[in-house]
């Protein structure tokens, strides 16, 4: 055995970053495991990701497409010429006056980012998925009371007190997206006293360690918490101290009387949670000393802001903002900029951002970023001729996967593709690459050096985490941010003057006194001190324009939006009768959603250390129902899509619904392409044609979808 | 007698599958290159049980690997020899150097635990990570865990932790030298 070292890193099998050590011996990752330095906990997908890494269907070099998309041939060609086909279409676009149907579709930490900075010389737009699920949270909680918590900022479990209730509305931390310490923290809290309350209609794994399960019915978090705060009300259960001395003059009581006719009974006709459970959690509630409230899929369906709304009055008359065991408030810690920095276009001209039927409508709206996530109807409009992907997989993510591939093999009239140049960036096979003309091969974590910054974002609070190479590249493949940085530099060199990727990550870090090497010396995470409690008494004001707490929305009074609907998404309540099932599309810590990378890992799509089998999950009261056999393979068909696929029968969903785990359907790659699994998007409405309310009153929200089933 | 012992707490595991796949990597049991989801070895597996019906449902996981039997049949059926219960550890070891590969031992493992090595035919299994754990280090599964739902040590010490931490071992499970314990 020659040297084996235990390196400091981060994990990119998914978006959490949580810190690691490798094992490095003779070259060769053999093992991996969470940095005790800091919360020294990894999962199941990071732990596989050394599969990754070696897999033999890593993509080596750069390929072009032969043949017509779709088709999925490619010959291998050098990075030279990979790089002058991105450089001559960028500057004939540019030339013409079209660099805004440029999209860079990506998952950013922030604008430092250096993909985002060539975009931003080049003149394009940023694609993400940034507010893409964080949109409804985002925005509730920064009108109502000026912060910042979106999904990510999961409430801090270490903090919550003895008797502090922790609650789960439609949200999987045990699937790790925070951090892998969060799964422990939770079962910590428990054995200090603390109470779980899972609200989801399926049972999960939180459920199963759950006080109290109560199954809901998808998209009625908003109706059950208005009745809770309805209840709490009325019975003057709230904490008055605390809305006396924070809540803006006359919101309290204009929050009554909204309330007034929310009461129990009538939201549990919404939501279908006993009245009695509802009064029940409100009482628990009110008598507890901390409740946490955490959100992710139903802050993603269509009626997000109002949930959003109604989860920021509930944190609001309970008083559990930035206390111990509540809401955590981050603060932002701003890294430096590396100058000159090249100026983002203007996206308020430029943008098709939300091509939906009711465009004009999303003007009374403001949004933290312009995502252009709706690449398909960009594209069927003209808007969009030079698109990028990394890290995402929009084939199988892109609401309604059907016009997705329709978009991107539309042709004019001369026979040219209406998308003239697709590139992406891959670490193995995907099912976007079969659409792509230039396939780039990426690193995975263990290659590259990358800074990972986000100043309110990501893994509880952390603010950067560092990611080093510990060997040596597979292939020929290069980090997307170094294809990125290159490309600037021969296109933009006074935007990239910076010697190289780690030097541009050193500028950055500067802004905060630190490097990349000091990061890495601490763990590879680093946050700036202290979270604080109750930052707010120091401030003696919350962020808002009055300096209070807002619960009324008057920016929304125009459209009569000032308080929450307590109605189930519009896409839940039309067509009930032809559709009669609610689609539940849910992750697993087994799987990164699409990411390729983890759906092409063998062990991660081994039935022993991994999943291998996404069928639809029913109720044994509807499969009688309908006569359905377990095993059986069925048509499931919503008003947009139809797949086939085998059932199973579980007492772990709420009758009504139809559950499947997302992240399948891949067709690319031996190990992905094995069963007869399919993506759920293919469900899901086309989000440039179909969706309407859903926008206007989830922020960015998606995947509310109603299902029939049949033989 | 001696007998070291992992006590697997049924209130924290997640079956989240972590330690699965740690072991694999610590012991090169995947090629990672050319591997293939079903062919691949493993120390451990989760297993389930939900019970109830909607809405009272309950359900326990838990990792089961070898149970480091008191009087192990495995033992007794490997009729080269080839498998011993370490007197110092009371660790069930098999040496491969003996095995003759004739698969006795996994047709009369109880737990079905043990794996077999085509290519170099031989059976082998979790040792407790017996060249770690003489060493005061504690097996890989337990330093991984996500949810620190395991626990190393001497089976009377771990017994007596469970009893203080007001836990009850769960004889269903195993009554071998694998502690499962609940509230």
């Amino acid at each position: 055995m020659g040297e084996s070292k235990w390196i400091p890193t981060v994990c990119y099998q998914c978006k959490a970053e949580c810190a690691i050590l490798a094992r490095v011996e003779d070259g060769v990752v053999r093992e991996v495991k969470g940095n005790p330095l800091a919360r020294g906990k990894m999962c199941v997908k990071g732990m596989a990701g050394i599969t990754t890494l070696y897999s033999q269907e890593r993509l080596k070099r750069p390929m072009k497409r032969v043949g017509e998309r779709g088709e999925g041939k490619f010959v291998d060609i050098g990075w030279d010429e990979a790089m002058d086909i991105m450089e001559k279409k960028l500057r004939e676009l540019m030339k013409n006056g079209e660099a805004h149907k440029f999209t860079y579709s990506m998952f950013p930490h922030s604008t430092t980012d250096p993909k985002w900075r060539f975009v931003n010389a080049v003149g394009g737009f940023i694609s993400t998925g940034l507010p893409h699920c964080d949109s409804a949270k985002i925005m509730a909680h920064l009108h109502t009371f000026g912060c910042f918590p979106n999904h990510h900022i999961a409430p801090m479990y270490y903090t919550v007190p003895r008797g502090g209730i922790m609650i789960l509305s439609g949200r999987h931390p045990f699937g790790c997206l925070d951090d892998a310490s969060v799964p422990k923290h939770i079962l910590d809290a428990k054995e200090r006293g603390a109470k779980l309350i899972v609200i989801d209609p399926i049972f999960r794994t939180e459920a199963a360690k759950a006080d109290w399960w109560i199954p809901i019915k998808p998209g009625g978090d908003a109706a059950l918490f208005l009745g809770m705060a309805s209840h709490m009300l009325k019975k003057g259960l709230y904490n008055k101290a605390f809305c006396d001395k924070w809540v803006r003059e006359g919101d309290m009581d204009k929050l009554a009387a909204f309330l007034k006719d929310k009461t129990p009974e009538a939201m549990s006709k919404i939501c279908e949670v006993p009245a009695k459970d509802i009064i029940k959690l409100a009482e628990m509630c009110a008598a507890a000393p901390s409740v946490s409230v955490d959100a992710f899929k139903s802050i993603m369906y269509g009626n997000g802001m109002d949930w959003g709304h109604a989860w920021s009055i509930f944190l609001v008359i309970t008083g559990n903002l930035d206390n111990p065991g509540g809401q955590p408030l981050p603060e932002i810690a701003p890294m430096a900029a590396v100058a000159p920095v090249p100026p983002a276009p203007n996206l308020k001209e430029l943008g098709y951002h939300r091509t939906g039927p009711n465009r004009d409508k999303f003007n009374h709206y403001n949004f933290i970023l312009e995502p252009t996530w709706y690449a398909a109807q960009a594209v069927k409009e003209g808007n969009l001729k030079v698109f990028f992907a990394s890290e995402c997989n929009p084939a199988l993510s892109e609401m309604g996967s059907g016009e997705w591939r329709k978009a991107m093999t539309m042709k004019d009239k001369k026979g040219n593709y209406l998308l003239e140049l697709f590139v992406v960036t891959e670490i193995l096979p995907s099912e976007t690459m079969k659409w792509a003309d230039l396939v780039l091969p990426d690193q995975t974590n263990f290659e590259r050096w990358e800074l990972l910054y986000m100043p309110w974002w990501y893994n509880f609070g952390h603010t950067a985490a560092v990611c080093q190479p510990v060997v040596k590249p597979i292939g020929e493949s290069r980090h997307a941010n170094r294809v990125m940085i290159d490309l600037g530099k021969r296109m933009f060199p006074e935007f990239f003057a910076f010697k190289d990727d780690v030097e541009y990550y050193d500028i950055e870090l500067s802004g905060v006194g630190m490097s990349m090497q000091k990061v890495l010396d601490g763990g590879a995470l680093w946050s700036p001190g202290t979270v604080g409690f109750r930052k707010y008494e120091d401030a003696g004001k919350f962020n808002t324009a009055s300096g209070k707490i807002e619960l009324e929305w008057r920016m929304y009074k125009d459209i009569g939006q000032e308080w929450p609907s307590p109605e189930l998404p519009l896409e839940f309540r039309r067509d009930a009768d032809k559709y009669p099932f609610i689609l539940v599309n849910f992750r697993t810590i087994f799987l990164n959603n699409t990411g390729a990378w983890s759906q092409n890992n063998a062990q991660l799509r081994d039935s022993v250390s991994g999943l291998d089998a996404n069928p639809l999950l029913l109720n044994p009261i509807d499969a009688a129902r309908l006569g359905i056999a377990d095993g059986a393979t069925v048509t499931v068909e919503s008003s947009t899509g139809k797949v086939r696929i085998p059932v199973m029968f579980t007492e772990k969903i709420k009758p009504g619904c139809a559950g499947i785990i997302h992240g399948f359907g891949q067709t690319m790659g031996k190990v992905a392409a094995r069963g007869k699994w399919i993506g759920d998007n293919e469900l899901i409405a086309d989000a440039g044609s179909h969706l309407d309310e859903q926008d206007l009153r989830g922020g960015e929200a998606h995947v509310s979808t109603r299902v029939r089933i049949a033989k | 007698m001696k007998q070291l012992s992992i006590m697997v707490d049924l209130d924290r595991c997640i079956g989240c599958k972590t330690c699965i796949v740690a072991c694999r990597n610590h012991y090169g049991l995947v090629d990672h290159e050319k591997s293939m989801p079903g062919s691949m070895s493993h120390y451990l597996r989760v297993e389930s049980e939900c019970t109830g019906s909607y809405p009272n449902l309950a359900e326990d996981y838990w990792v089961v690997m070898c149970q480091h039997c008191k009087k192990p049949p495995c033992i007794k059926a490997c009729e080269a020899g080839a498998i011993h219960k370490d007197v110092q550890t009371g660790i069930v070891l098999i040496d491969k150097n003996k095995c003759v590969g004739a698969k006795k031992c996994i047709e009369k493992c109880p737990y079905a635990v043990i794996q077999f090595d085509a290519p170099g035919k031989f059976a082998h299994k979790c040792t407790l990570c017996y060249d770690r754990v003489i060493h005061g280090q504690v097996p890989v599964c337990v330093e991984v865990c996500l949810a620190d739902a395991l626990s190393f040590g001497e089976k009377e010490i771990l017994l007596m932790q469970a009893d203080a931490a007001g836990k009850k071992v769960v004889k269903k499970k195993s009554t071998q030298s694998i502690l499962y314990v609940k509230s």
